[in-house]
């Protein structure tokens, strides 16, 4: 027979003992990151809140933009701290690569190179989220979209972060003309359009992604180089 | 040598019937996961709390108050919270207390080992700013982190500095800086102020912060009135003395506590 | 006395009073014949293969090897060395193309061969294989990148230089005036191969046959090597005789 136990805390409480704010090694900063690749050009926005993990806005001009190369740019959404590694990371492995074959990495390259970086870090992973951005060889805007373990996948469109379920669809219908009866045009667009098109859909994430807004990065690249333009969003 | 037998009291856990002395063949509860006998910090202990700190024309103030905490035990009231690092910086932290002594002395060698350069330039707050990055980032990834936010204040080349670092490596510059509860207090208040009026001067900028850590005296509880304020402008950095809040005058009646200065 | 090589030529750590490195020279010397040439639309590598005995198996002696699909190495020396060299750069190239998604610069994998036949003489950590000698081979490393088709010539020292037109090993003096004299940069890739066969019997002991010469060639065009079979080999020194 069991004896009856006298005890002050309940047998579950005891198992785990109680925890004063746990030390927990990743926050979510949010954000949103998205990209459009044309024909000879690429379209990058991204908002520049960066949210405490909760309800409060630490600082509402957070770029997530990272210029890598003048062919090529990072937008990362996710962890800040994190980004912060990586990016340093990738500045540090273009200049050796610079140096070592004496080119800048291409941006296929470097879709390549950031795969692996994050794979290395399999098991204890950065918690970026990460579009790559770019003009590859022939002049040709592609997107990398990644998970925060590497997996990715060339695109001619893409969205990542916090307000990525909002967008998704949009660019759905509007860049790759899903679901639509009636399709006008060829699909080529001009990148001053796309330029429209795409701060309309940050500004639409900001209406309802409460880690999205304050302001947001349009950053244009093709084979002139990588232009930046500042745009307002809510502050709500 | 080795400590796993020793029963170390840990904060929060009441031992209400001497359980853990008396059942030593038990595998001891984990508080802290062990590397051969390395412990790591999952838990603050002695702490404090805001930091505030805001940009005004010239440059920069912090404020804080100098009280330590050890659970809701107010157990050090006349602690400085704010360090010197070289001739232009100011780090002021909240959280643990003893990981931002640890800090401190990580960054005078670092501080010490550029004026014995001797070369004529000196570590920029920027440049303190983004090491202590560095350090703070890097102990989370060991699983090991320092509890602290700290908020950097500075000015050097005519240039002022005001950037803050948590436990997790999270870093920013910005305008105003606020911590703990700080964030949902006093974070409201000077973004008010700093729209109303965007050029303020120290003097102005001195009081909204004396006025931010009088509220949060009222209303967060780990807070003290003994405070101290922070500068970095023009002429140099500078801590100020210790600092008595007017508040409300609680001595009203026979039986209110009528030296209430400890607090 | 000091001046004798002998004091000086057996370390690979101490240079003589001159500055020289005996053991590197001595290195230096035991290379055999190789040629290469360039051109706007490729590189071939001729390399005379040495057979001792009439009953020795042509086919077993491989003097031009793959490293990549864009890059080949004619080697000349101690051959056995080059299978070193030769594995790192296999690695490095394969590396190369893990990391990047792309093939290697064809400079950057002669800089890392040459930086392997640098670590002759190093004190290395324990665990670490140790070299006791430089590398006794040299190398006609020919390959197409970005940049088109190029010639690099390393040898046992480390160092690297390229060329458009290049002989290395015993008797590669003469052949080396030869292809000064016949070099020209319009030159197409069939004359290019003539040239590089034709220097090569001059200097040859033996008559040029489709066992004792090895060809290969990789083009621009096609951005991949190709070693020349019995056939094809014929077919070449055949143009020869015209």
């Amino acid at each position: 027979m069991e004896t009856l136990k006298l005890s002050a805390l309940p047998e579950q409480s005891k198992q785990q003992p109680i925890n004063h704010g746990r030390f927990e090694a990743y926050v979510d900063n949010g954000g949103t990151v998205m990209a459009v690749a044309g024909k000879d050009y690429c379209v990058i926005a991204g908002d520049t809140r960066m949210s405490d993990g909760g309800y409060g806005i630490q600082t509402r001009h957070y770029t997530k933009v990272f210029q890598l190369t003048n062919k090529c740019v990072l937008a990362t959404s996710g962890m800040q701290a994190d980004t912060i590694a990586l990016q340093k990371r990738l500045k540090l492995m273009l200049e050796t690569y610079q140096k070592e074959h004496g080119k800048p990495m291409s941006t296929p390259a470097i879709a390549q190179f950031l795969s692996n970086t994050l794979y290395y870090k399999r098991f204890f992973p950065y918690y970026t989220f990460n579009l790559v951005a770019g003009v590859d060889e022939k002049g040709e805007g592609w997107i990398w979209t990644y998970d925060a373990v590497g997996s990715h996948e060339r695109v001619k469109y893409s969205s990542q972060g916090s307000g990525n379920q909002l967008v998704i669809p949009l660019l759905d219908n509007q860049v790759a003309k899903r679901n639509q009866q009636i399709i006008q045009g060829n699909g080529d667009v001009s990148c001053d359009q796309v330029v429209s098109f795409v701060k309309d859909a940050i500004t639409s994430a900001g209406e309802r992604d409460i880690y999205t807004g304050d302001f947001a990065d349009i950053v244009v690249v093709d084979k002139d180089g990588v232009r930046w333009e500042k745009f307002e969003l809510k502050l709500d | 040598m080795s400590f796993e037998h020793i029963n170390f009291p840990v904060f929060g856990q009441v031992d209400y019937f001497g359980k853990q002395s008396q059942q030593q063949l038990q595998p001891q509860q984990q508080y802290t996961p062990s590397h051969g006998g390395k412990k790591n910090t999952l838990d603050p202990i002695v702490t404090g709390t805001s930091i505030i700190a805001i940009k005004y024309d010239k440059g920069v103030v912090m404020g804080s108050d100098m009280l330590l905490s050890y659970g809701s035990l107010a157990r050090f009231n006349s602690i400085q919270r704010m360090t010197k690092f070289g001739g232009n910086t100011i780090i002021g932290a909240s959280g643990e207390y003893s990981d931002f002594q640890s800090i401190t002395t990580t960054l005078n060698e670092l501080v010490t080992d550029d004026h014995c350069m001797d070369d004529g330039s000196r570590l920029s707050p920027e440049e303190i700013w983004n090491y202590l990055a560095r350090i703070l980032y890097n102990q989370r990834n060991k699983g090991n982190p320092l509890w602290n936010t700290c908020v950097v204040i500075g000015y050097q080349g005519g240039k002022s500095f005001l950037g803050k670092v948590d436990l997790v490596g999270t870093c920013f510059k910005e305008d105003i800086v606020t911590c703990g509860y700080g964030s949902h207090i006093a974070l409201p208040l000077l973004r008010k102020a700093r729209d109303d009026n965007p050029n303020m001067n120290l003097e102005q900028a001195k009081k909204l912060i004396e006025d931010c850590l009088r509220v949060l005296f009222y209303r967060d509880a780990r807070s003290s009135k003994k405070i101290q304020i922070a500068v970095a402008g023009e002429q140099g950095i500078d801590i100020s003395g210790p600092i008595e809040l007017e508040t409300y005058n609680w001595n009203s009646g026979e039986a209110a506590v009528k030296n209430f200065s400890q607090v | 006395m000091f001046l004798t090589r002998s004091e000086y030529d057996r370390g690979v750590n101490t240079f003589s009073p001159e500055g020289r490195l005996f053991q590197v020279e001595y290195a230096l010397e035991a290379i055999k014949l190789g040629i290469g040439v360039q051109c706007e639309e490729g590189v071939v590598l001729a390399v005379e293969k040495r057979l001792t005995s009439p009953l020795l198996e042509p086919s077993s002696i491989q003097k031009v090897v793959e490293i990549d699909y864009h890059l080949i190495c004619a080697l000349s020396g101690l051959t056995a060395d080059s299978r070193t060299i030769i594995d790192h750069a296999r690695i490095e190239t394969q590396n190369h193309r893990f990391n990047y998604d792309e093939p290697m610069g064809v400079e950057s994998c002669v800089q890392s061969i040459c930086d392997l036949a640098l670590r002759f003489g190093e004190n290395r950590s324990s665990g670490e294989e140790r070299m006791s000698r430089p590398f006794g081979v040299a190398l006609l490393i020919a390959g197409v990148d970005e940049k088109g088709p190029s010639l690099y010539y390393s040898d046992p020292s480390g160092t690297f230089t390229q060329f458009n037109a290049k002989a290395i090993g015993a008797g590669s003096e003469g052949a080396q005036t030869t292809l000064q004299e016949k070099y020209s940069k319009t030159l197409t890739l069939q004359e290019c191969q003539k040239l590089a066969l034709t220097t090569l019997k001059q200097v040859m002991e033996e008559a040029i046959t489709t066992t004792n010469v090895e060809i290969a060639v990789i083009t621009k065009a096609e951005g991949k090597f190709k070693i020349y079979d019995k056939e094809e080999l014929a077919a070449v020194i055949a143009t020869l005789t015209e």
